[in-house]
């Protein structure tokens, strides 16, 4: 126990000499480079809302990392995932404009949750039923999921009318709720805590979760014990995929409101080290997806008025990781 | 006139295959010992931009490329110290490694070069034509009219296969990434075979990196890798772990490259996502028909734990 303190306590202190140390190299004053990091997540109702919103996506794809890190499907393609929920929203705003609003919703859930979760479902697949590594396929499902997006909205899904390659606005039917005017937060928040509480209730109040947590566990026990693996990792990735995939249609009701290129700035891989750092359990997500926004948010703002370049919450992440995977070796923790 | 236009075609596969060509032959030894590093980005980048700065600092090519084997095989020994010492998950090891490396390579060239206007750039290598070789039609130009980062890519392709194949070495290095413990029994120091292999990934890895700044483009830009370093793991795949293979799956891949750019220059009015997208899905069709044959090491990316049955 002492020692799982200390050695929270020494990553803590490193991260905090590494980014002083980062932010001198560049020849920024520490407290002023400070202050604009702070007041770029806390300063206003706007700097707040900001975190949010970046928080939205990363917490809808980390949770659904998780639910496949639980299930042993190890998965690095959140990023396809949700680009694949972004085609579907756009193409079912540009196919069905009239739909009402409240069908337009549940339609472009349904179909987002689908589509992310089907193109999960590939690597789960190939992983249940033939033992192929998850890693490779879903990264190559990553690519394969950029170039289309790059392909869509130069051909089917472009506007006609830009030469630009984007989709049309989409129709008003498709926008989730604006929360906070003038602040950009919107309903995409409230739908990513509802899954945190959704998935919260299925991998630890049902015998799905639990399936699902033991085949992770130890997949040759519960083949032993008859729990089909198979299944289990199969559903597991339909899940994973589809809550990114909620992530991408998110993206696009919320804030984008059209399909563009590079939607997301990575979110798909930054969900992984938040499912990371919140230990894959959704209460922990959401706050780590906090932690990392305001981290993006902060930085973003200690570049405008500090001149620090914004790689540096880049380099801090890969370090916390790099610590947290380093930890229990370096300090000969114990601890489960 | 044809044969000028294959030509040069050909020789522009070569240029664009030989960075992801050189990382992966990287990457393969590092799998054959067991270690999976999806962190090939990071050492490529890490290469490319420490030889950059060296090139730039001292403007004298060898120790440029030093410069660049040094930060590629700095990166990949963080993700050796992770896997094996700290036993962690090598995926997320690699995943972090990226993240550090993008934000550590941006940062640096930011705060170095952030205020100066111009893009600071660095002469880049010229190619030497091989005497005799270079004259062979079509192909003599494209493949030994080339920089000499090329020559050292068909050199260490032959040097492996011989090493793979051949030699003692060979066979321990697949001993420790297919049955470790086996290995272990033999008196073979598991971890030391793969620390060497991780170094070796970290070298080609390295160079590779360098290729893109020193010869490639001649200056550095943040992300300049831009996913070069997850095309070396399918080049990996599709080459099946073979140098030969990867070799020829890297040239496949750089002709994609190659035509793509032929046909945006034509005025083609295919998007040209489609021709990007080819290596991947290549890869997963690969993967799929390749189903239960087994070619993965037996022990890779699993930990080597003495201590334990």
């Amino acid at each position: 126990m002492k020692r799982t303190i200390l050695s929270f306590a020494v990553m803590i202190i490193v991260i905090l000499l590494v980014s002083f140390l980062l932010i001198a190299m560049v020849g920024s004053d520490i407290p002023t480079s400070l202050a604009s990091f702070f007041r770029g997540i806390g300063g206003s109702t706007c700097a707040m809302a900001e975190v949010l919103v970046r928080a939205t996506p990363l917490m809808l794809a980390a949770l659904g990392v998780s639910v496949g890190f639980r299930t042993g499907f190890l998965n690095i393609g959140a990023e396809g995932q949700l680009y694949l929920g972004a085609i579907s929203i756009t193409w079912l705003g540009m196919t069905f404009p009239t739909l009402p609003a409240p069908l337009m919703l549940v339609l472009s859930l349904v179909l987002g949750f689908l589509s992310g979760g089907l193109w999960a479902l590939i690597p789960g697949f190939l992983k249940a039923k033939f033992g192929l590594s998850e890693v490779i396929n879903t990264i190559m499902l990553n690519y394969i999921a950029i170039n289309l997006v790059g392909i869509l909205v130069r051909t089917s899904l472009k506007d006609p009318t830009y030469p630009y390659p984007m989709s049309p606005m989409l129709p008003a039917s498709t926008n989730f709720l604006q929360l906070l005017s003038p602040t950009r937060l919107h309903a995409g928040l409230l739908l990513a805590l509802v899954c945190a509480a959704l998935v919260y209730l299925l991998m630890f109040r049902t015998t799905l979760g639990f399936c699902m947590r033991a085949v992770g566990l130890n997949a040759r026990a519960c083949q032993c014990s008859g729990i089909a693996v198979s299944k289990y990792v199969i559903i597991s990735s339909l899940i994973s995929g589809g809550l990114s995939g909620l992530a991408g249609v998110s993206e696009i009701a919320g804030l984008h409101h059209r399909l563009i290129e590079g939607i997301s700035p990575s979110y798909g891989y930054l969900a992984i080290i938040v499912s990371l750092l919140g230990r894959n359990n959704p209460v922990g997500i959401v706050f780590a997806s906090l932690g990392i926004a305001a981290l993006q948010v902060g930085s973003m703002s200690m570049q405008r008025s500090s001149g620090v370049p914004t790689s540096i919450a880049s380099i801090i992440m890969g370090l916390v990781v790099i610590m947290i995977l380093s930890r229990k070796s370096l300090f000969r923790c114990k601890e489960a | 006139m044809e044969l000028v236009v294959l030509s040069s075609f050909l020789a522009a596969t070569v240029r664009m295959a030989a960075p992801i060509a050189l990382a992966a032959l990287g990457e393969t030894i590092s799998e054959k010992a067991g270690v999976s590093n999806i962190g090939v980005e990071a050492i490529m980048l890490s290469g490319a931009y420490f030889s950059f700065w060296a090139m730039f600092q001292s403007g004298n090519v060898y120790v440029a490329v030093f410069a660049g084997i040094l930060g590629g095989a700095g990166a990949s020994l963080i993700h050796a110290f992770l896997s094996l010492r700290c036993k962690a998950d090598q995926t997320i090891a690699g995943l972090a490694l990226n993240f550090l490396f993008l934000g550590l390579t941006s940062f640096l060239f930011l705060m170095q070069f952030g205020k100066t206007t111009t893009l600071p750039s660095i002469t880049v290598l010229k190619p030497v034509a091989l005497p005799l070789l270079s004259n062979i039609p079509i192909i003599g130009e494209a493949l030994f009219a080339q920089d000499p980062f090329v020559y050292v890519l068909y050199l260490m392709v032959i040097l492996l296969m011989v090493f793979f194949y051949k030699t003692e070495w060979g066979v321990i290095l697949h001993a420790v990434g297919e049955a470790p413990r086996a290995a272990d029994t033999a008196g073979i120091k598991v971890h030391a075979v793969r620390y060497l292999a991780c170094t070796a990934n970290g070298v080609l890895g390295g160079l590779g990196g360098a290729y893109l700044t020193l010869v490639k483009l001649g200056f550095f830009q943040e992300n300049l890798t831009g996913g070069k370093g997850y095309i070396a793991l399918v080049a990996v795949i599709l080459g099946r772990r073979n140098p030969l293979g990867v070799l020829i799956a890297a040239l496949v891949i750089g002709s994609a490259e190659a035509l793509q750019i032929r046909l945006q220059t034509l005025g083609s009015t295919i998007p040209s996502q489609a021709f990007s997208m080819l290596p991947y899905v290549v890869t997963v069709l690969v993967l799929m028909l390749s189903m239960g044959k087994g070619h993965d090491p037996a022990a890779l990316g699993l930990p080597y734990e003495r201590d334990k049955r």
